[in-house]
């Protein structure tokens, strides 16, 4: 724990409006260009790096104009995309984000092909230490790896290297030196959008539960530490009756956990925040089963339809979302970057927002809800 | 001065008693005939020996020492070595592997395999049979060589005394030529051997000394050139028949009810022909490995048979048709030599032991109280000992337990009973209650197939006998046109029968 | 022979009453909200157990469980997608469940493969076919009633718990009838006891597996109807090692892994002991890895147990 917090510490990178309006299917460039934000602590880093992006890709495209003019072939990449899993939504919108990569890529006349495997099992890191481990020796030129666990991957990663294959991490950190860039949602901060607002909706003070997600995990470890730390900050008069339990791989453990801490707990609570996917949806359920869907403030992390439906029928307060679609783009772009020789920022963040039933609608938001899924996923 | 000598061994299990006063004494470098019928306690008497058993009394020298083993692996380190009927040898593994199986050469648990081949090479060689490979797989082995593997297990372990148990029962004639070679040699290098043969020729072949067990006892022991086979079984056979079998009348047979004709289900059935009638007992002596227990379960279904026919009631079954359910269906019922394998669900209570084969129902549903009155019922008429029918079976007796089964059989209330031993490892007491029943079964019309190795109750019990010998069945003949010198004659000759009239 | 069935029992009342003690709160902890959680988390191991307890009586065993839940969690929410009648689609799921046993009691037969390595390769081969199915994604279903099977309060509140949980007890109490009075449920008892002894009582063994594995598919794919209602969702990632959950229960209630023993009752108690565990260690707030040790302990324990009992008996 100690290490994720000095780990999420040293990319703790603060924006407040961060997609205004970006999501238009428009070339990166222009894209890049828009990010603009109110300049906070560090600031800084990400103004760079994404203007650093913008300069990377106009060369790229510079490069490429001009390779094709000049000999009229062109190069030729493989890049393996290693994703936790592929059955939810999340990683699908990865999937199509490194598509979409590949595609305007090939508009650019270079061909990148994306190679999609995610782990046979979705809550083993063996099984995708085996899947990376399988790739070293399929002739990939670089490896965008979203890992399971901060440590369990390095050793193959390593490897890929010594082998001469970089790796790009996305999503969730990995504790090595060995990767080119790490692009990844701001997740500490993520948590303290969700702290600021139910500190809000609840006017300071009450009772909150935590359901953590699962150990080892980086990325929802952040998102836990961030509310914890911003609960315990600015809103010091509300008490979190529990913050030490699982919610396991799946729905179905999470909803489990999810219905034994409200049996305990439930009538005593005002609010509880659950940090992905799976543990907010199994919590949404065993509220709906008990009948405390609404009745208490409940924040989740990440998206999927029914949460949305669930929004609307005032059974979930606020989500706060990522970027996945981005993730999967930037991260085959930035390798390209990095293949061409180009150097590419350590650290690239690809932004949280925080999602309400008053924005639910908005442009921006259904952008970001429903990435286009169906156009690059055929 | 005597290698090894045996005095006055007794051995029991529960109820039945194996060795009843055993002597024995055995020589540097000779082999010693070991003889006596099926269930004499040659086996037990040798098991004692290699340490598997403890005797209850009696005295065991070693080279004038005393010898009570507490394990097999004791008996090893003290060098005599147990070569059993069936060879235990590791088939997974190397012939050197086999042979050096608990004395491999090593240092701090890993293993030297160049030491291990070189060790095996030099034992084979020492024993004159550098053609077997020691990086052989054992599976990969005719028998015969197998038989030389174990052997040289027994040579690695330095053995002073090797016990060989039918060690021919599964070789070729050259085959027995080889190992009598073999053995010549051992007892060249000051080897002593005992050996268990049922066929007296070969004994003659390899030895001239002989002690022949009957029921435990030593009963005889000399020069085999100075005893003619006659003498020789009649010490074997030797006891009158007992009064544990009330004679029936003989009844005039009934109509044939099953006709088994050039019957084949190879390896251990080759030829068997019969008719079995109505209301009479038919007897099947023979060795064991025979093939008796074979063509019983080739009857029955359990195994399947090659060629031949067979007929119910005069009507042909066809070969595929022929599964326990449809013979049951037919009518037939079975009594399996192996009680613990094939007979019991050990799980299951008395009750559901006995109701198996005809359980009383009403679509589907178990009419319990019926079922419950008729196990109770049989328990009286059979005598059998327990709390209640819902008890486990378990925790019966053995009698108790055989009685059981022959109690599922008289439910099921079949009209051919194939009974294979119905009396093994049973006390007296219920070998005659089996036998009280098994007269009753005859006199009320039903046919009896048994197959039994205690020629005194063949006698006994059956109207007609024949003898399996390899494989073959002989004519059936009454019972009173054989004497057990007779059926031991046909069943260890082989081709000569003898028939007295 | 009452102190082996009231064994389970006694062990399940000392983890209510341990935990009820330890939790700080027993109002809490014994309430018949907490009743009903726990039952409704129990309804999915429980009906898998109630066909393990069939196979395992028979001496086999069943590793496909959790891959044949979520085929058929997946299955019947494509059905419903399609807009099938939800009755149609609920049959559809159990229909395949049992189909997935039919091939395990095929392969045991026919190709003599011993179940272990038999449903191994199923465990596979279904889990496989899920995700293909579902194309690899959660398959999310329109709301009807099936969606009501599981949900820990019923709209119907003379109901009490689930209607799922209602549809397992009965189902147990007829499996259980099942093996006691009838023919069937002998000759299962039979088959596990001593194959060789049944097959010479008569009793057709390959086509009695076949019924058996059959029959224990059709619990497992009732069991994937109800892990979709659970979860709104058919997920063909659900259910990993749910297989040793059952397989658990099934020991823990008095069954033998080499046959012949085990009892409907036994099993559905050895299953609520351990949601009960797993129940109270959250509500305590003890850490994952408490409840992992506790169940461990508890199986081997269980065995142990029953194990000096039969010692004791036969003595």
């Amino acid at each position: 724990m100690l290490d994720g917090t000095v780990h999420t510490r040293l990319y703790e990178i603060k924006s407040v409006k961060v997609f205004s309006d970006r999501s238009q299917a428009t070339p990166v460039a222009a894209r890049n260009l828009a990010h603009a934000r109110k300049p906070r602590k560090k600031r800084m880093s990400i103004v760079k790096c994404n203007r650093f992006i913008l300069v990377v890709s106009l060369a790229a495209m510079s490069l490429f104009a001009a390779c094709k003019s000049d000999k009229g072939s062109s190069k030729h990449f493989t890049i393996a995309v290693v994703p936790q899993g592929s059955t939810h939504e999340f990683w699908k919108s990865i999937h199509a984000g490194a598509n979409k990569a590949s595609r305007d890529l090939a508009g650019l006349g270079l061909e990148v092909s994306v190679l999609w495997k995610g782990p046979l099992r979705e809550d083993d890191r063996e099984q995708q230490v085996q899947v990376v481990e399988g790739f070293l020796s399929q002739g990939i030129n670089g490896i965008v790896l979203a890992p399971f666990d901060r440590r369990a991957l390095v050793r193959p990663v390593e490897e890929a290297k010594r082998a001469g294959i970089p790796t790009i991490v996305i999503d969730s950190a990995l504790d090595s030196d060995d990767v080119v860039s790490f692009l990844a949602s701001d997740n500490y901060h993520g948590g303290e959008l969700a702290a600021d607002l139910m500190g809000k909706l609840l006017a300071g003070k009450g009772k909150v539960l935590m359901l953590r997600y699962q150990e080892g995990s980086a990325s929802t470890e952040a998102r836990e530490q961030g509310f914890l730390e911003k609960m315990k900050s600015s809103y010091p008069n509300i008490a979190l009756l529990s913050s030490n339990q699982y919610a396991g791989a799946t729905r179905d453990t999470a909803k489990r956990a999810a219905e034994n801490l409200l049996n305990r707990y439930g009538d005593q609570i005002q609010g509880m925040f659950t940090p992905n996917e799976s543990s907010t949806a199994g919590t949404l359920l065993a509220l709906e089963d008990i009948n405390k869907a609404g009745k208490i403030v409940f924040l989740g992390f990440d998206s999927s339809e029914p949460f949305l439906k669930a929004m609307r029928e005032g059974k979930l307060q606020g989500i706060v979302v990522q970027n996945p679609f981005r993730m999967g783009e930037w991260g085959v772009k930035t390798m390209v970057d990095h293949l061409l020789g180009r150097p590419v920022p350590k650290k690239i963040d690809t932004g949280v927002q925080l999602i309400t039933p008053e924005n639910l609608d908005s442009p921006e938001s259904r952008q970001l809800l429903h990435p286009p899924l169906d156009q690059y996923l055929k | 001065m005597a290698l090894l000598k045996l005095s006055g061994i007794h051995k029991s299990f529960g109820a039945t008693v194996a060795l009843d006063g055993a002597d024995l004494d055995l020589r540097r470098g000779e082999v010693l005939a070991l003889i006596g019928e099926n269930g004499a306690g040659k086996s037990t008497l040798m098991n004692i020996l290699a340490g598997a058993y403890r005797p209850d009394t009696g005295r065991m020298e070693v080279g004038g020492r005393e010898y009570a083993p507490a394990n097999p692996l004791h008996a090893k380190r003290q060098g005599i070595a147990h070569i059993h009927q069936e060879l235990s040898l590791c088939p997974h593994l190397s012939v050197a592997e086999n042979i050096l199986l608990g004395v491999e050469p090593g240092q701090f648990g890993w293993l030297q395999g160049g030491a291990l081949l070189r060790r095996t090479d030099e034992l084979l060689a020492n024993f004159g049979h550098t053609e077997v490979r020691a990086d052989t797989r054992v599976a990969d082995l005719p028998p015969s060589t197998r038989q030389i593997v174990e052997i040289c297990r027994a040579l690695a372990w330095d053995a002073r005394i090797i016990l060989m148990d039918e060690p021919t029962s599964s070789l070729q004639r050259t085959d027995v030529e080889r190992l009598f070679a073999t053995i010549r040699g051992l007892c060249a290098k000051g080897i002593a051997v005992i050996y268990i043969s049922h066929f007296l020729e070969e004994v003659r072949e390899i030895t001239d000394r002989f002690t022949v067990l009957r029921d435990g006892r030593t009963v005889c022991t000399g020069q085999l050139s100075a005893t003619a086979d006659g003498e020789l079984i009649a010490h074997m056979v030797g006891r009158p028949v007992q009064s544990l079998f009330a004679r029936r009348r003989s009844q005039l047979p009934g109509e044939v009810i099953l006709e088994v004709n050039g019957l084949q289900a190879l390896p251990a059935v080759k030829n068997v022909s019969f008719e079995l009638h109505r209301g009479e007992v038919l007897g099947i002596a023979g060795l064991v490995g025979s093939g008796r227990t074979e063509l019983i379960r080739t009857l029955f279904g359990l195994e399947s048979a090659a060629a031949g026919e067979v007929k119910i009631r005069r009507q042909p079954v066809a070969a595929p048709a022929r599964s326990p359910s449809r013979n049951i269906q037919h009518g037939m019922g079975y009594l399996s030599e192996d009680r613990n394998g094939e007979g019991l669900l050990s799980h299951l209570s008395i009750k559901d032991n006995l109701t198996l084969t005809r359980i009383s129902s009403s679509w589907g549903w178990i009419r319990s109280r019926v079922e419950a009155k008729q196990a109770a019922d049989w328990m009286l008429r059979l005598k059998i000992k327990a709390h209640d029918s819902a008890s486990p079976v378990r925790g019966l007796s053995g009698g108790n337990q055989q009685k059981v089964l022959l109690a599922r059989l008289l439910h099921q209330d079949p009209d051919v009973l194939l009974l294979d031993e119905p009396t093994r490892g049973v006390d007296i007491s219920s070998k005659k209650e089996i036998y009280e029943q098994i007269n009753q079964l005859a006199a009320g019309g039903k046919a009896i197939l048994m197959t039994s190795s205690y020629l005194p109750e063949l006698f006994g019990i059956s109207d007609r006998l024949a003898v399996m010998t390899r494989g073959t069945l002989s004519p059936a003949l009454p019972i009173d046109q054989w004497t057990p010198d007779s059926v031991l004659q046909v069943a260890i000759g082989g081709e000569q029968r003898r028939e007295r009239t | 022979m009452w102190l082996r069935t009231l064994g389970p029992f006694a062990g399940l009342g000392l983890v209510v009453l341990i935990f009820a003690l330890l939790t700080g709160s027993p109002g809490k902890y014994l309430s018949i909200s907490n009743l009903r959680i726990v039952l409704s988390q129990t309804m999915i191991v429980a009906l898998g157990a109630i066909g393990m307890t069939l196979i395992i009586i028979s001496g086999g065993i069943d590793l496909s469980v959790g891959s044949n839940i979520a085929l058929t969690s997946v299955v019947t929410a494509l059905a419903l997608r399609h807009s099938w009648p939800p009755s149609v689609a609920l049959l559809g799921g159990i229909i395949v469940g049992g189909l997935v046993g039919l091939v395990n009691g095929l392969a045991i037969t026919s190709l003599r493969v011993v179940p272990f390595i038999a449903t191994l390769g199923m465990l596979g081969i279904a889990r496989g076919a899920a995700k293909w199915a579902a194309g690899e994604q959660t398959v999310n279903v329109p709301p009807t009633w099936v969606n009501e099977l599981a949900v820990t309060f019923p709209k119907q509140r003379w109901l009490i718990v689930a209607p799922g949980v209602w549809i397992a007890l009965l189902l147990a109490i007829f499996v259980a009838v099942l093996l006691q009075n009838t023919i069937f449920g002998r000759h299962v008892f039979a088959l596990g006891s001593n194959e060789a002894a049944a097959r010479a009582c008569g009793i057709y063994t390959a086509r009695l597996k076949l019924w058996i594995y059959s029959l224990a598919g059709l619990f497992f794919g009732l069991a994937g109807v109800m892990q979709l209602s659970r979860l709104r969702q058919g997920d063909p990632t659900v259910a990993v090692g749910v297989e040793l959950d059952v397989i658990a229960a099934v020991v823990i209630g008095g069954g033998s892994l080499t046959g012949g023993e085990g009892s409907i009752l036994g099993s559905m108690v050895g299953a609520l002991i351990m949601a009960f565990l797993r129940n109270g260690c959250q509500q305590i707030g003890w850490p994952n890895y408490i409840q992992e040790i506790i169940i461990g302990g508890i199986i081997v324990l269980a065995v142990a147990v029953d194990r000096l009992r039969a010692l004791h008996a036969s003595s």
